[in-house]
């Protein structure tokens, strides 16, 4: 996980205070990237250059609720894809969710225990609890597959669990054998179960740790 | 050759707009032609409304193998040993990593010098913006 920026904390730090150079300097740092995001969806540039200017006055109205211990790039990303999704929905590009599941459609229910889903539902703190162990477990696993220089291992499990895609998928796009792929992903879901288990998680709520 | 259909991984990383733009646009297509992917997403989000973590969506949303923007300077100087590089190249292109990519189109134009348009944006949204700023004081 990136580490948050000390710069980033003492620029935001001055925006609070109302210093207009820390906010040019903030646009100056973040625009470019923001834009290059929202441009790469919309392929229009005066509509990107409003969405991120919807983005910039997103980030001021929001910053009393800032949590600085959140990375400014990834808490400024996600304003502006909430802005991207507002814009396409007005545009039409981007389809309504359902506000529920049928049960016809094959509705979700727990893969363990038959508990209900109900049952599930959580305090956010606890759940935030449950996702900083499945953060530190991932990270350090990460980590040590960079420090020994196992790129290929990585690129592998990026695949396998970030873009979800089958070992078939994943063998055909590396160019490695299937066995290949699936001993990677293998060797490390077991490391991480072990690093997760220490903090006792329900398998309801870690669904692919657990399935056989 | 008919398109492969979302992973569920995928359709959440649609709901957060961070698939690769071309791979958003094909999801979208599918989910106006195709009322059975429609139903995946409602239960993909309902699922995780419902509190259960995805693997996928903690990892990408905490960018936990994202190179960082220095990083990605060195790779476009190309400053890195080539299996790293090559890993960097397939989280691009291949795993479609789209703030990373934005990172990289970035680093790109600025690489080929700041234009005056740059310039009369960043004003553009500084004046536009700053009298939202906190009081000073």
């Amino acid at each position: 996980m990136p580490p948050i920026a000390e710069s980033d904390r003492l620029l935001v730090e001055r925006v609070r205070t109302g210093a207009p150079e820390a906010w040019q300097e903030l646009i100056a740092r973040y625009e470019g990237r923001l834009l290059a995001f929202v441009e790469s969806r919309l392929g229009n540039p005066a509509a990107a250059e409003d969405v991120v200017q919807e983005t910039l006055l997103g980030f001021l109205t929001s910053l009393p609720n800032y949590d600085e211990r959140r990375p400014l790039e990834s808490y400024l990303f996600s304003i502006a894809a909430h802005k991207l999704t507002d814009h396409l929905r007005r545009e039409g590009r981007r389809p309504a969710l359902p506000l529920s599941v049928s049960d016809s459609s094959g509705g979700w229910q727990p893969v363990a225990g038959g508990r209900r889903a109900s049952s599930l539902i959580q305090s956010g703190e606890r759940h935030a609890l449950e996702e900083a162990a499945l953060v530190a477990a991932l990270a350090e696993q990460i980590d040590r597959l960079r420090a020994r220089g196992q790129w290929q291992q990585l690129s592998c499990l990026e695949l396998l669990l970030v873009r979800g895609w089958s070992n078939q998928q994943v063998a055909a796009a590396l160019g490695q054998s299937e066995q290949t792929v699936a001993n990677t992903k293998s060797e490390f879901l077991q490391r991480l179960r072990s690093l997760v288990r220490r903090g006792q998680p329900d398998p309801d709520v870690f669904p692919e740790l657990y399935a056989s | 050759m008919t398109t492969p259909a979302p992973t569920d991984a995928e359709l959440l990383a649609y709901l957060d707009e961070a698939l690769p733009a071309d791979a958003m646009a094909q999801v979208e297509r599918m989910l106006r032609s195709d009322s059975a992917t429609l139903a995946r997403l409602a239960e993909v989000n309902a699922r995780r409304d419902a509190g259960v973590h995805s693997l996928s969506e903690i990892w990408r949303r905490n960018h936990l193998s994202c190179p960082t923007r220095e990083q990605w300077g060195s790779f476009l100087l190309g400053g890195l040993p080539a299996a790293e590089a090559e890993f960097y190249r397939i989280h691009l292109q291949t795993a479609g990593c789209r703030r990373c990519q934005a990172n990289l189109a970035d680093l790109e134009r600025q690489q080929s010098r700041q234009s005056a348009a740059t310039t009369s944006r960043r004003q553009r949204y500084f004046q536009s913006s700053a009298g939202r700023l906190p009081s000073s004081g």
